[in-house]
Order: C-alpha cells, then structure tokens, then sequence
C-alpha cells in the first residue's frame, strides 16, 4: 500500500492518496511535480509537509531501487560491473553472493556483454540499462522508475517491462511519457500543475484523457 | 544541398559502424536500438568525431548542428536567458518560442528535463542551420511538447533534417527513412514506398500495415486515415 497524506512539497500538493496495486504509472505533462513526487516516495527529498509511507513505513525505511531519466547524473563507478556491485557491496554482502547478483541482474537487463564496459564508453540507453541492473541487483520492496525508459527503443523498452514485471518489489512506481506503457500499468496516477488529477484503473483515466494527446497510440487506432 | 555518405567506416573496441548512402533535403528519420550506433552517426554527420576511412562529402552545406541527446551537455550559461544568448539569439524571442517567458532568470539546471530540452530545441531551430541533426529530440518532452517539436520539424521546409529517434507514439512527417542495426546503417528509401520494409515501425504503424492499409506517412494520424481508406 502506497498512502500519501497531506503531502506539500514545492509544486506537489496531493492532500489524500491511497494506492493499493502493484504496478502503478505516473504520468503528465513536463514540469507537472511526478519527479517531486518520485523523489520523496524514494527517500532521495524530504517532504516539507505531510508523509508519505510505503509498505506502512517511511521511505527511508524501505528497500528502495530508483532509476532517474539522466543515469549520467547518478552514475557513480567508471565500470558497469562496479556500478550493479554497488548496492551489494555497500551493504557487505559476500563477494560470491554480489557476483551472482550481480550477473543475474544483467542477465535479466540483457545487459551481460557489458559488465565490462566502461561506463563512459555507454551509449545513453546502455547507461539507463546499467542504472536499472543496478536497481535491481539487490530485490528492492519498492522500486521507482523515473522515465528511465525515455531513451530505450521499443525491443529493450519491452524487455525492461518484462523484468519489471518479474522482479520481486511490491510497488513499481513507473514515471513514463509512453502512455502505451502505462496502459500497461495496474494502475495510473495522472499528475498536472502538483495536483493529482486521475487516478484509477487505465481504463478509468485514459477514458478522462481520451480527447488529449496522453491517449494511449495503440488504444486509438484499434477503435 | 546533400551530404554524401561513401563507405564509411568507424571502429571503436568491438563496435563498428558502417554506412553508405545520400540524405538529400527534407526530413529523415534514422531509427535503431540502443547501442545500435545513431548517436556515433551523429557526432560524425557533424563532423565531431572523423570515420577511420571512408568520406562524408557535404554539398551545399554551410552550416551544421548537432542537438545532443542530453540537453545539459548544450548548458554554457548560468541563466536562462543568458543561455538563449549564447547561441547568438535573442532571449525573449527563444523564451516565447520555448514557452519559458516568465524564467529567464532562472539557472538552466533548475528547469525540468523537458523544459530544458524545449530551451535547447528552441535554440536549435531557430539558429536554422542548413544541416540540422536531432539526436532524440523527442526524450524527456510529454506528448504535447513532442507534437510541437514534430510542428518545428514539418515547418523548417529547408535544408537537411536528421532525426535520431527510437519514438514510438509523437513523429513528424517524414521524407526518408534508415534504419541501424549493429553498427550498420541502411537506407530504407522514401516515404511512402519505405514505410511497409521499416522492421521499427512504431506498434500503431505497424498494427496498420499487418490490417493491410499503406499509410502515406508515419504519424498516428497517417495510420488512422490508412486504416479508414481500407474500411470505406
């Protein structure tokens, strides 16, 4: 359960929230708060008023893998190996656990001819690979993924959606601007101007956007 | 005015890129997976990276530029307005076209990603440069902002458009379409005649083409009347 309660937060202001599914979409026009709201649900901000709790607890509380959009910004080792092993290392697993981690994430990511690469040699959707393994590597409850699939084309973006679907979290927080991929979603949160404007089933909130370009492609030609 | 792709060849570590062929002037798109190598295609097409052998011969061409995938990379200034500046523009003129009139004192980084990538677009288009190379124009922008980018790209109605994107649902009207696959760039012909061999049509196109309609262009719009043609 996701409950978000009189939450305000520079442009956010949801005052009640109840999300009880497992893969939710949050979706919305540029600059309408969903990385705000992204990045208090991870932990990474404070919130100034409210609480947001995960799992009935505090963000901070929660096992949390977190992809954002620009992984250039976020990644810290110069080898993609490094990076995945990071989380795994940083909470003292055994050496021989983190390599099994470590390869099984990549191999999911379909990402195992990179562990060796350098980082910086990457193209931009490689690099949002390795932040997603990274993510991953060690069973997050909560993972959160900030349009981390804004530069993967259709093939990878639909082999990250499957192991997404596959990984063990309980709440996948999805920022997307492909509104195909959140029809996906178990649940959708439409966000605009901080407020949260629908919220429900896809069905219930593309059915409110029907009229708007955030319909989803696939929905509109099959009609 | 074309630039002229003669048997280009770039070998970085085990990746390899080749290519042959003419963009000639109009709107192509170059679609391809990730890692594929549209980003490296770029930076040589802008002559910022230079091919192990083979030539890139630019006609006509006397002026390029290229818009990186990630728009922080393009940031020199510390304001908004003072980077609309640096490219030689005038701020509020780039401020209105951006749609960011009321931030041009703020610091570039403290804008969204998509609103940064709409200055950097802003910027891009209306420094109208005879050859203009968009490395994912579309990321980080919702569908409404990626219609008016398509707008800025259908209205330029000059010189060498090259658009590197792997966009799925938002695309303009296209002249001519490639594909990277591996390192190996292909040309796929003009639009229409190109659409029904392209293996990454986006899911809508390619839901079209399987019902047997011949949309006349890529967009959610051109598949819709392709599929009404063929429904009467």
């Amino acid at each position: 359960m996701i409950r978000i309660v009189n939450l305000r937060h520079r442009i956010v202001d949801i005052p009640d929230l109840a999300v009880d599914a497992r893969h939710v979409a949050v979706i919305g026009p540029n600059g309408s708060g969903k990385t705000t709201l992204l990045s208090i649900c991870s932990g990474i901000e404070e919130p100034r008023r409210g609480t947001v709790r995960l799992l009935g607890r505090a963000p901070a509380a929660v096992k949390i893998g977190w992809v954002g959009e620009f992984p250039d910004r976020t990644l810290l080792f110069s080898r993609a190996y490094d990076e995945i092993a990071s989380s795994p290392r940083f909470r003292h697993r055994p050496c021989l656990e983190t390599d099994e981690r470590v390869r099984a994430a990549a191999g999911t990511i379909g990402i195992p001819h990179l562990l060796d690469a350098k980082v910086s040699a990457l193209s931009g959707g490689e690099k949002a690979l390795v932040a997603l393994a990274a993510a991953v590597v060690d069973d997050p409850e909560v993972l959160i993924l900030d349009e981390a699939d804004s530069h993967l084309d259709g093939g990878t973006a639909a082999r990250i959606q499957a192991a997404v679907k596959k990984s063990t979290a309980a709440h996948v927080l999805w920022c997307t601007q492909s509104m195909d991929t959140a029809a996906e979603a178990d649940y959708v949160v439409f966000m605009a101007g901080g407020a949260v404007r629908h919220h429900g089933t896809p069905e219930e909130v593309f059915t409110s956007l029907e009229e708007t370009c955030f319909y989803p492609t696939m929905w509109r030609i099959r009609r | 005015m074309r630039v002229e792709l003669e048997d280009l060849l770039l070998s970085r570590g085990p990746f390899t890129l080749r290519g042959s062929g003419t963009f000639e002037e109009g709107v192509h798109l170059v679609s391809g997976a990730v890692g594929s190598g549209k980003s490296t295609l770029a930076l040589l097409l802008a002559g910022l990276l230079h091919p192990g052998s083979g030539a890139i011969r630019r006609q006509g061409v006397s002026s390029t530029l290229l818009l990186l995938q990630f728009p922080e990379y393009h940031v020199t200034s510390p304001t908004v307005a003072e980077e609309a500046g640096s490219w030689g523009l005038v701020p509020d003129d780039v401020l209105a076209r951006a749609d960011l009139a009321d931030r041009g004192d703020d610091d570039p980084f403290h804008l969204s990603r998509g609103e940064l990538k709409r200055l950097i677009l802003a910027c891009t288009f209306m420094r109208d440069p005879d050859l203009l190379m968009l490395d994912e124009p579309f990321s980080s922008l919702d569908c409404a902002a990626k219609q008016k980018a398509c707008r800025m790209i259908e209205e330029r109605g000059r010189g060498i458009t090259i658009i590197f994107s792997h966009e799925r649902a938002v695309l303009p009207r296209v002249d001519a379409i490639w594909e990277m696959e591996g390192g190996i760039l292909t040309a796929l012909g003009n639009v229409p005649g190109a659409i029904p061999r392209w293996r990454h049509a986006p899911p809508y196109l390619a839901y079209a083409l399987d019902r047997g309609a011949r949309p006349e262009n890529i967009r959610l719009e051109d598949a819709r009347e392709a599929i009404c043609r063929i429904q009467g």
